[in-house]
């Protein structure tokens, strides 16, 4: 008997301990990295950014997100166009992520860095509902992210997001979350090369008591500013409202045809002479 | 570049932080705040590599209130900026440093006296009656040189925070949006308004073109 | 000596761990600790034991413990395997904030204290704790009172009130005569003292208290509060018992 147990008998149990930065490991850590020295270095050297337009390897980058809280709830509006160096790649990406029904996450950076976290994002926010049996936080959601981001900090990732959605309280919450770990709240962001035509019509049009067509119609418009403007912005807007009960989508406009609309209805863009 | 500004009074100590969030060309935020308590008698400021600073922020004050739980007492403020500093040290020894540059604040309940610690990122620290960090400590160290005395009442040193704010709006040239005031004293941590800021005398009172005819 | 106790992975032929069996054992042989439920407060109370002459007693712990601001603990059985568990749940309280944000639920924290209860029934080289706990306290932002109540095998459960220890059947007995939902704190407070004092004779001088509100860090009740709660126990008693004997015996014809 004796020997049984001390074969099949090891100690498990580890000294105390205090707390050490990152908390607990997740799954999430098993993301591999390239088996080279310094992951970034490499990312520098061989794909393409402002230094280094001639790479051969473009990454995926330039674009206008927004999102803002209103007495309606979260308005978030994306452009959908994707570029590798010069080369416009796509005109019709999903920069919304759908976390889940109550959860919105942006996309802005490396696309496939975005994809894939918000993805992952989505299956821990799952994990906790089932082990929690209660929704999980916008705050934490965001947390979980930015927490994984600072975990790879200097390993090369880019991204720029905002996870938006509804509290347990009933309250609009918005957290920007970017590649170097930030974890920043607020009422309004644009994130993207668009960024600061968006900022430039959404901070001028924006009141807390918007109606929801308005809100709606002031994000269409901050993003068609951007795709105006930004040469890494474009093809069309697709369009959400996040309500308490979760988000609805509210479509897609081509900014080629929505431009021309805008234009006459209000006698804006006087750049642009027919 | 966050503005940190700390200076003791004679029986406080107050804490200065700018309000801004910058990432790239945009400021992302206007309303930020940089202090962060941790415990009843301790306030931290902190500024450096954005990510870094608030997890660095959130590891520090959860160790402390870890300690405060299991022992039944609160570190002492000196305790705190020690431990802090050791964990910056030990940290700049690893593959990845937290660049994080704080001011700690705090008051001895039992000593019935204020105290103000430096902390830079390569784990060096001070205990100063008053200091600053970044580029806010190259225009106003000369200024608290000049104006900080000991013994200061609070609202003398509000006076000369609100100086030193006036200093920065006036010659540095970005905007801060602002600063956020914390007050550490035998009542706890409180935060509180600035005097109204003026413009700096130097530039307000630029003499008119007949003041220097008649010269 | 049957040979099925000598190791924690090893069951007895009739399904049994003889091991958590003998922690639950050394549970009742502690000093009795009780929890009660009102509206929007908790009452915690622990049997003290009485020091000896000699003994400097301002390092002997409390066993009404801080896990978080927002959460007691209160254990029966061995303090020194309590004191292990403790420092587990603090860490984790803490680490759970830094990951997860907002602060543990009451419910949070029993799962992984119940879970690390749990892991010790399972693993080599290891005995169980030799502890169970009530761990009471208020959610974030919430004003329900939680109570729940974890035993060596890593079982959990919630309850309205409960005590651990010993005696504590004969006080969980008196809880159930007498608890009633939605009690005040005076109350709450009374119904936790009148069942400690149940099993602890010496009286006030051996039992402390713990309140627990919303959103407020857990308050020791003072001696003066307790001694008044007690005295009014006592007399209400004494009057109960002169009205037994003064009611005439009625005697069947």
């Amino acid at each position: 008997m004796d020997a049984i147990v001390s074969k099949y008998t090891r100690p498990v149990a580890g000294p105390l301990e205090g707390l050490r930065s990152g908390g607990e490991r997740k799954s999430a850590f098993d993301f591999e990295l390239p088996s080279i020295d310094r992951p970034a270095a490499f990312l520098r050297a061989h794909t393409d950014d402002a230094t280094n337009p001639d790479a051969r390897i473009k990454i995926q980058h330039g674009t206008t997100t927004l999102s803002f809280k209103f007495q309606g709830g979260i308005v978030v509006a994306v452009d959908s166009r994707a570029t590798a160096g010069n080369w416009v790649a796509s005109q019709s990406v999903k920069k919304v992520l759908e976390i889940n029904p109550y959860l919105l996450g942006t996309m802005a950076g490396g696309a496939a860095d975005c994809q894939y976290w918000e993805r992952w994002l989505g299956s821990q926010c799952r994990l906790h509902e089932l082990r929690n049996k209660e929704r999980i936080t916008v705050s934490a959601a965001s947390k979980i992210l930015a927490n994984v981001m600072y975990h790879y900090k200097g390993a090369g990732l880019s991204m720029g997001t905002m996870i938006c959605g509804y509290s347990k309280q009933d309250k609009p919450e918005i957290f920007y979350v970017d590649s170097d770990g930030s974890r920043v709240p607020g009422h309004l962001f644009c994130v993207g090369s668009g960024q600061t035509f968006a900022y430039g019509v959404l901070d001028q049009g924006y009141r807390w008591d918007l109606s929801v067509d308005e809100a709606l119609a002031l994000g269409k418009r901050a993003i068609l500013a951007a795709t105006h403007r930004d040469a890494y912005s474009g093809g069309s807007v697709n369009l959400y409202h996040i309500k308490s009960e979760g988000w609805v989508y509210h479509g897609n406009y081509d900014v080629g045809t929505e431009i021309w609309k805008v234009k006459e209805e209000e006698g804006s863009f006087n750049d642009i002479r027919t | 570049m966050d503005i940190l500004i700390g200076l003791q009074t004679a029986n406080e100590v107050i804490l200065v932080t700018s309000r801004a969030i910058s990432r790239g060309v945009s400021v992302l935020k206007h309303d930020d705040n940089k202090v962060v308590k941790l415990n009843s008698y301790t306030a931290m400021a902190y500024s450096g590599e954005p990510g870094d600073v608030s997890n660095f922020a959130e590891y520090i004050q959860a160790n402390v209130a870890l300690y405060g739980l299991r022992h039944g007492i609160e570190m002492t403020p000196n305790s705190v900026a020690a431990f802090t500093r050791s964990e910056l040290a030990r940290s700049l020894r690893t593959r990845k440093p937290y660049q994080v540059n704080l001011l700690i604040g705090g008051f001895h309940p039992r000593e019935a006296k204020p105290m103000l610690a430096w902390v830079d990122y390569l784990g060096s620290k001070v205990d100063l009656p008053y200091a600053a960090h970044g580029y806010a400590a190259y225009y106003i160290t000369a200024t608290l040189d000049r104006y900080w005395k000991k013994g200061l009442t609070l609202e003398q040193g509000l006076k000369l925070a609100a100086q030193c704010v006036s200093e920065l709006q006036t010659r540095m040239p970005i905007d801060f949006k602002g600063c956020d005031v914390h007050i550490v004293g035998k009542s706890g941590i409180q935060s509180a308004d600035l005097p109204p800021i003026v413009v700096a005398p130097g530039v307000a009172n630029k003499p008119s073109e007949a003041t220097l005819a008649s010269a | 000596m049957s040979g099925y106790d000598r190791a924690l992975s090893v069951f007895s032929p009739d399904g049994h761990v003889f091991q958590v069996e003998y922690a639950k054992e050394a549970v009742k042989r502690g000093t009795c600790a009780v929890a009660v439920k009102g509206k929007e407060v908790v009452v915690l109370g622990a049997e003290r034991r009485s020091a000896l002459k000699l003994h400097d007693t301002r390092t002997t712990p409390s066993k009404l413990c801080k896990v978080d601001e927002h959460v007691t603990l209160a254990f029966a059985g061995l303090s020194a395997d309590a004191r292990i568990l403790l420092d587990k749940a603090r860490v984790q309280a803490q680490s759970t904030k830094l990951t997860l944000e907002d602060p543990v639920s009451v419910e949070f924290i029993t799962k992984y204290v119940a879970g690390v209860q749990q892991k010790y029934t399972q693993s080599g080289g290891v005995r169980p704790f030799g502890i169970s706990t009530l761990i009471a306290g208020f959610d974030p932002n919430d004003r329900t009172p939680q109570l729940y109540y974890t035993e060596p095998s890593g079982i959990y459960s919630a309850w309205k009130a409960n005590a651990i220890g010993r005696s504590s059947k004969t006080v969980r007995e008196l809880l159930e005569k007498n608890y009633e939902p939605d009690m005040d704190e005076e109350q709450t407070l009374r119904l936790a003292v009148k069942s400690l004092l149940e099993v602890v004779q010496t009286g006030v001088k051996n039992i402390e208290i713990a309140v627990m509100r919303p959103g407020q860090p857990m308050d020791i009740v003072d001696a003066e509060r307790l001694d008044a709660v007690v005295t009014s126990i006592e007399a209400e008693k004494a009057e109960a018992e002169a009205k037994a004997k003064a009611r005439p015996v009625r005697r069947e014809p």
